[in-house]
């Protein structure tokens, strides 16, 4: 770890040139300096002569963010906040999930009282709204079965087998445009964080067919812009004719490359891999597709320098923010999933004494960790975009989530994927279960890599892996995909392996 | 709660559950849970909040359509215009009163502006004036001039709020009127001169001359090419560092299907470590050079420069070493990203 002296703390260049974006860059940086250069002084204050001699390292104030999550907790979810009214399912689901990357389990009264919480905000006619009697939407309806994935379970009042998945199914169908996108409720936009709840929903329930997600691959595809990231939707008028897309005409994507869409375009674009595997093979189909290596430069040139602490941006010449710690941090491992990027065989056979050097990431992992531990941490508990924001709960998820995607490489494991296999059965009635089957390999296969784990801080700053398609821990998501897949799901236990 | 009383109130509207007309109405409360500690302050908008949606919950259970519908969801939206069901009541309520939506929008031009960063308030005026391009499509088109107007106000105030560009690119393929397209190229100029990192004014270019989409031969392509070329050099030139003009330049290459060695000269004056002194200097028209205040070498250049090397086969070396100086000392952040490059250029 540098010290401080030895950090590069070179502006971005202005070239003498100075514009709105330049001074607000200036600015920031010289706050993120700032931040840096107190800690250091405050921890050489405070340190005893032992801890003075080694370099050092920032740490996770673990204790104030777990008082901050119970802080939220003990308030109360339901509508503390009016302008998070109608978002009450994400409230819930950032405050349960920020307990799960510190580890901490819930009793059985709140896990209770949350599955009954979300359950009332359950609509009749399927899918969740953003609080009791509000309308269906692809948002909170994402938020809530996350939630219940953590504190659910099957059976009567434990919230899984009352989520009407025959309903909810209709309420996505429903939702469908010509051009395979999806409205995130009726009467509202089409823009690919909908189509990522949908997907990641469908997906942990089981309910994705054909029909589903026909064309969703290729509207997705259309959203990539010429920076290699993806813009929130497309326009589809050129292209539509009356119901159906002419392929041979651009969709333009509207809005420029954005982090936020960016992750939850590359997550749908892996959870739409199984059907494009399974529904493309005949008649010549054409296959939709991304261009990945623009994709991946886009995401690692949103990582910013030394002076930035590391953190990533949202956007080409804007600003780090904490959040994006996750949405571009967690989005560059499933880029580098879809490179083929996987368990490398080296870590998987010399697990127990890999070495820091079989790192195979494409981003700064050690960097993005500093910009989240000196940046991101309020000193009253909770996380931030950046100082002097306060914290709340959308960033204190989002960058712990962030945090725990560059401490571990969770990957698709070709290994993993043979065991699941090899105790996968059919259902005898089933239909689609070809792509049913995909799915579930698919989405199990990401499992962490063993041996690459990093922690600067040391064992202190150290968070439960989360699955990158999910943002729920591996555990949870095995457990909920094998109720709603009838699949038995073997322990995963790699060093015993050559055994 | 206890020391909170209607006379607090006063100076608010009446409630809901005050007001004669609401009479007929039982509210449906959202959960029969409490209030927290909160100050005075946030109590009473809290009360108003909780008073104005548990009547909202009451009319869309009794799926009422009337005049008063729009008044009630007009508060909640101004108590909290994240409250996507209360946009979606109204909008089913505006068209099913055939209510005169030039006024829904003029109602509409103080909440954008006060709720910019808020998604409802934007796609809310996409859905009136779909509905008034249905109604008719001629007359319409007069409402998106006029709207065009109103998103380059909001944006004067945020020049890059996300979805306030999203709804101007939206509006421009919708009508697809050469008289709303003709204006755009000199406003994204007009950006840009102020701010030439503005990366939403680049997009928004990319967007009015490659996105749209034309008959043949509308366009002289190679025309548009040149000028725009022209035009992305000039702005490098005067600022180099600035990655939203390098990744239009490679982005106008990649869509029009030229080889980036097609400005290798250009690229190679910011890629070198310094600056030729004035009398090496000559004079190239299309090869502006960078100004004395530059930092060079230029990483974005270096980059581009790699890239051209490694297209042109056989310069496989030159590429590898420009990755290797980007990893160990102009761009050390990727470092990993350039190793890439170097191991996925030998494979």
């Amino acid at each position: 770890m540098a010290t401080s002296d030895e950090r590069d703390w070179t502006p971005t260049p202005t070239d003498g040139v100075s514009t709105p974006t330049s001074t607000l860059q200036a600015h920031t940086e010289e706050i993120l300096k700032a931040r840096y250069l107190s800690t250091h002084l405050n921890a050489a204050a405070n340190a005893n002569q032992e801890a003075a001699k080694k370099p050092f390292e920032p740490t996770l104030n673990k204790n104030s963010h777990v008082q901050y999550l119970l802080r939220n907790l003990r308030q109360g979810f339901p509508a503390r906040y009016i302008s998070q009214e109608a978002s009450q399912p994400w409230l819930i689901f950032w405050t349960l999930q920020g307990f799960q990357l510190f580890g901490f389990g819930m009793d059985g009264n709140t896990k209770k009282q949350t599955v009954d919480t979300i359950l009332a905000m359950q609509h009749p006619n399927g899918g969740f709204g953003g609080g009791p009697g509000q309308a269906p939407h692809l948002l909170p309806t994402y938020a809530a079965v996350c939630a219940l994935a953590i504190v659910g379970q099957p059976g009567a009042g434990g919230g899984w087998d009352q989520i009407d998945r025959d309903k909810l199914y209709d309420f996505f169908m429903s939702l469908k445009q010509p051009d395979g996108s999806f409205l995130v409720a009726h009467h509202a936009e089409v823009d690919v964080r909908g189509i990522y709840c949908l997907l990641a929903v469908a997906t942990l329930l089981n309910i994705i067919t054909p029909e589903l997600v026909a064309g969703t691959p290729e509207f997705i595809a259309s959203c990539q812009t010429y920076e290699g990231g993806f813009g929130n939707a497309s326009f589809p008028g050129w292209a539509l004719r009356g119901s159906s897309i002419d392929p041979s005409i651009a969709r333009p994507p509207l809005g420029e490359a954005h982090g936020g869409y960016t992750f939850c375009a590359t997550a749908s674009w892996v959870l739409l891999q199984p059907y494009l595997r399974t529904s493309y093979s005949q008649e010549g189909a054409v296959q939709p597709s991304v261009n990945l290596k623009a994709l991946l430069r886009w995401t690692v040139q949103m990582q910013g320098s030394s002076i930035e602490l590391g953190g990533f941006k949202g956007r080409t010449n804007k600003l780090v923010d904490g959040c994006y710690s996750w949405w571009v941090g967690g989005c560059a491992g499933l880029v580098e999933g879809l490179l083929g990027g996987g368990h490398s065989a080296k870590a998987e056979d010399d697990a127990v004494d890999a070495k820091a050097d079989q790192d195979n990431s494409l981003f700064n992992r050690e960097a993005l960790q500093e910009y989240v531990l000196y940046a991101a941490q309020h000193p009253a508990g909770g996380l931030a975009d950046k100082p002097p924001k306060p914290a709340d709960s959308y960033h204190t998820l989002y960058c712990l989530a962030g945090l725990s995607a560059s401490q571990h490489r969770v990957m698709p494991s070709k290994e993993r994927r043979a065991t699941l296999e090899s105790v996968y059965h059919t259902e005898p009635e089933s239909q689609n279960d070809g792509l049913r089957k995909e799915v579930f390999l698919s989405a199990l296969s990401w499992v962490e890599e063993v041996g690459t784990a990093k922690y600067v801080g040391g064992a202190e700053s150290r968070l439960n892996a989360t699955h990158p398609l999910f943002n729920l821990t591996v555990t949870h998501t095995e457990n909920m995909m094998g109720h709603f897949y009838k699949q038995r799901v073997p322990v995963w236990n790699p060093q015993k392996k050559s055994s | 709660m206890s020391h909170i009383t209607v006379d607090d109130l006063a100076d608010a509207a009446l409630l809901y559950c005050e007001k004669p007309e609401w009479q007929d109405v039982t509210p449906v409360p959202q959960y029969d849970g409490i209030l927290f500690n909160l100050s005075v302050d946030v109590l009473i908008v809290v009360l108003a909040d909780k008073d104005a949606t548990d009547y909202f919950r009451a009319v869309v259970k009794s799926d009422e359509i009337s005049e008063r519908v729009l008044q009630l969801t007009e508060d909640i939206i101004r108590l909290n215009p994240a409250h996507y069901s209360a946009w979606q009541f109204r909008y089913r309520t505006l068209i099913a009163l055939k209510s005169n939506l030039d006024a829904e929008l003029a109602l509409m031009d103080v909440l954008a502006i006060q709720f910019l960063k808020t998604y409802q308030v934007w796609h809310h005026r996409r859905l009136i004036l779909t509905a008034l391009h249905g109604a008719s499509p001629s007359e319409s088109l007069d409402a998106a001039a006029k709207e065009l107007h109103f998103i380059t106000r909001a944006l004067d105030t945020d020049t890059k709020n996300y979805h306030t560009w999203s709804y101007r690119q939206w509006l421009l393929a919708f009508f697809d009127d050469e008289a709303l397209w003709e204006g755009e190229l000199p406003y994204v100029e007009k950006l840009l001169d102020v701010d030439v990192r503005n990366n939403s004014a680049w997009h928004h270019r990319y967007y009015v001359v490659w996105g749209r989409v034309r008959a043949n031969g509308e366009v002289d392509q190679e025309e548009v090419l040149k000028g725009e070329i022209a035009y992305t050099k000039d702005q490098i030139a005067g600022a180099p560092n600035n990655p939203s003009a390098w990744n239009y330049l490679r982005g106008v290459l990649e869509h029009t299907k030229q080889p980036f060695s097609s400005v290798q000269t250009f690229v190679e004056l910011y890629a070198a470590p310094a600056r030729k002194t004035a009398e090496d200097v000559v004079v190239d028209l299309d090869n502006p050079g960078p100004g004395p205040d530059a930092h060079l070498p230029c990483v974005a250049a270096l980059e581009f420069l790699a890239d051209i090397y490694e297209a042109a086969g056989g310069e496989q070396k030159k590429a590898v070493e420009i990755w290797k100086s980007l990893a160990n000392e102009h761009d050390n952040m990727r470092k990993k990203f350039w190793e890439f490059r170097i191991k996925d250029a030998s494979t």
